[in-house]
């Protein structure tokens, strides 16, 4: 089987998985959770004024139709208004893609550029001081809060050095770099312990294994032996953190914007669930399904091109 | 056949670092490899002949692994001495080495040929890409992998147990070495398999006119493969001979324990009746080893001077070109 068909055939999973998580979004929202029209007009509401909120928002409807209507809206992407601003949903996700996107896609770069170079260096020097020295460093750092992280940055870089913006955003090119800065930095720092621990593990479980010691005696250099040999085998699990998280970018950063009060999808998303705004939680769970989805696939298709044992069923 | 010496092991002594301490692996092991002549190393788990082998490589791990002791010679130079970097041209060019694990020695992730070419591409760069393509073909075809040009474009995971033994033992070969170290490279294979890869590696001995270093706890194999026998237990050499005095008159109680834990099949070729030997309790632990001798807790032979009034046996000449390090050597 060549890899169009195979691709082709991984695309086609989609459907039922998909049909899965509306299905489990519309029991999450219309079954489980309480009735809405109690949350938007409060305990004093009369019998009429909540039946005639019901008609407005369709849940006197047939289940199964507004099942249907989830289903659309995870093909259409057209989610319909939002209860608390009456906006269009998918102009409010396309206008906090762009702060989102502004922050976590450069931070996601330099992220994983620093952690993979530093868990080479460290898998390099294992065992050796450098390599126990950045052990402890990620173990510690993995141990503060994140919290603290945000607070100490904006009160060190941001108010006392006043290096960089703390709160607000600005849309366009180069306008928006001193806002984002800080909360790259933060992310990167966040990120730097758990990845650097988790691919030190990977390469370090790649290098004793016996074709390293096979690679050693035909006299190959170690540098030879890490960089072609070992990283090789351990793209494996490495394309499948890296592919994985992405979906989660679009999302953004959920602390870091309401911290920095970037107004992204994460804040976004972060205020519909304070103010119970039922159609942007849904979007949003459903978007970041989809993401999910399609970039599992991709991981998938990634796995043939590195894998020659990964045979295309 | 000409006894040029190509390695000279002297007094080698190998010690690892464990959270218990330090344990020295191999104690003082004497060895002598000469051309077109294969030397087996016959030994138990733990003896320390995996360990011997890897020491001239220079591939023991380190940490915790410590070359301590000793010299090991390659043709006059001392290769404890060289740097690193002489060593890496040694490897896989002058001395290679082939493993038990056929399954897992080879790199799922690239191509035979690839990984061939590898061991081309850093000792004979002088020739041309065509040429090591030709070359890689040709090892291939040496050691019996049929329709070579299509199997260096297949993955270890296409191939058999002993196809993929057979790509070992070519990528070793691919720079004709003088030595080839054999690290009990039977032992994950089926029998009729084994016996083609032993024949293999005997022909190519004649054809190629290298010394085999040839590690198994099998002696079986030994009577098949090997010039000289050396046996090893816990670090040190007890015994050590030509094959056919080895086999016809054992001296160490542990090699004839050894020897006697091998089926044997009477003259009409009927598997004898009587019931198989077993050598009885266990190796010591290198942490825990007993004054004296080493094996005096399940020899049959044991006296009170095994005991360590005189400290342990020593490895020493007791008919000519016979060594055995025994205080009671059997008649």
């Amino acid at each position: 089987m060549n890899l169009y068909v195979y691709t082709l055939r991984r695309l086609l999973y989609i459907i039922p998985v998909l049909l899965g998580v509306c299905a489990i979004v519309f029991f999450l929202f219309s079954v489980v959770s309480p009735d809405p029209t109690l949350i938007m007009l409060g305990k004093h509401a009369s019998v009429q004024q909540m039946e005639e909120l019901r008609r407005e928002l369709g849940l006197d409807r047939p289940w199964f139709i507004q099942y249907l209507d989830i289903v659309k809206s995870a093909f259409t992407f057209d989610f319909g208004r939002s209860w608390s601003t009456k906006q269009e949903i998918s102009t409010m996700i396309k206008q906090g893609a762009i702060p989102s996107l502004t922050l976590s896609l450069p931070a996601f770069v330099i992220s994983f550029v620093i952690s993979i170079t530093v868990s080479l260096m460290v898998a390099f020097y294992r065992g050796k001081f450098l390599d126990k020295i950045a052990v402890f460093g990620c173990v510690s750092m993995m141990s503060i809060s994140s919290l603290a992280y945000i607070l100490f940055g904006q009160w060190f870089f941001g108010y006392k050095l006043g290096w960089f913006e703390i709160s607000g955003y600005d849309y366009g090119f180069p306008d928006f770099i001193p806002y984002v800065l800080l909360p790259i930095l933060i992310w990167v720092i966040l990120g730097l312990g758990p990845e650097v621990r988790f691919y030190r593990t990977v390469l370090l479980d790649e290098i004793y294994q016996d074709y390293v010691r096979t690679a050693r005696a035909k006299g190959l250099g170690e540098h030879v032996i890490l960089f072609k040999h070992v990283l090789k085998n351990a793209l494996i699990p490495i394309i499948t953190n890296l592919i994985i998280s992405i979906p989660f970018l679009i999302l953004g950063a959920l602390l870091l914007e309401s911290f920095f009060s970037i107004p992204g999808l994460g804040a976004m998303t972060l205020n519909a669930v304070n103010a119970s705004d039922f159609p942007v939680i849904k979007a949003m769970t459903i978007l970041t399904s989809v993401a999910y989805i399609i970039f599992s696939v991709i991981t998938d298709i990634c796995y043939t091109l590195v894998d020659p044992r990964v045979r295309l069923r | 056949m000409s006894e040029e010496k190509l390695l000279e092991i002297r007094n080698l002594q190998v010690q690892f670092n464990t959270d218990r301490g330090a344990v020295t692996a191999v104690k003082g092991v004497d060895l002598d490899v000469y051309r077109g002549k294969t030397l087996g190393i016959v030994g138990e788990s733990g003896s320390g002949k995996s360990v011997t082998a890897l020491s001239i490589m220079r591939l023991i791990p380190d940490p915790p692994g410590k070359i301590i002791e000793g010299h090991i010679k390659f043709k006059g130079e001392n290769l404890l001495d060289i740097s690193l970097s002489d060593m890496r041209k040694i490897r896989g060019n002058k001395i290679a080495m082939i493993f038990q694990e056929p399954m897992t020695s080879l790199n799922p992730v690239f191509t035979v040929g690839n990984q061939i070419m590898e061991v081309l591409d850093l000792h004979q760069s002088h020739l041309s890409k065509k040429q090591k393509i030709a070359k890689c073909i040709e090892s291939l075809d040496l050691v019996g992998i049929p329709a070579p040009e299509k199997r260096i474009k297949e993955y270890p995971h296409q191939l058999s147990g002993g196809m993929r033994q057979r790509v070992m033992i070519a990528m070793a070969l691919a720079c004709e070495p003088d030595i080839l170290i054999a690290d009990e490279p039977t032992t994950a294979l089926d029998v009729t398999i084994q016996a083609q890869i032993l024949e293999l590696m005997n022909s190519l001995k004649e054809k190629m006119g290298m010394g085999i270093i040839f590690i198994t706890h099998d002696l079986g194999v030994v009577a098949e493969m090997c010039d000289e026998v050396a046996v090893m237990y816990c670090g040190k050499i007890i015994e050590e001979s030509d094959v056919f005095t080895i086999f016809k008159h054992p001296m160490h109680p542990y090699t004839k324990g050894l020897m006697e834990s091998i089926p044997s099949f009477d003259s009409t070729g009927i598997e004898a009746k009587s019931r198989l030997k077993t050598i009885e309790g266990m190796v010591p632990s290198l942490f825990d080893l007993p004054k004296g001798c080493n094996f005096q807790d399940r020899c049959s032979e044991v006296t009170d001077e095994c005991r360590g009034i005189k400290g342990p046996p020593v490895l020493e000449d007791l008919v000519a070109g016979h060594k055995a390090a025994c205080f009671n050597p059997l008649k």
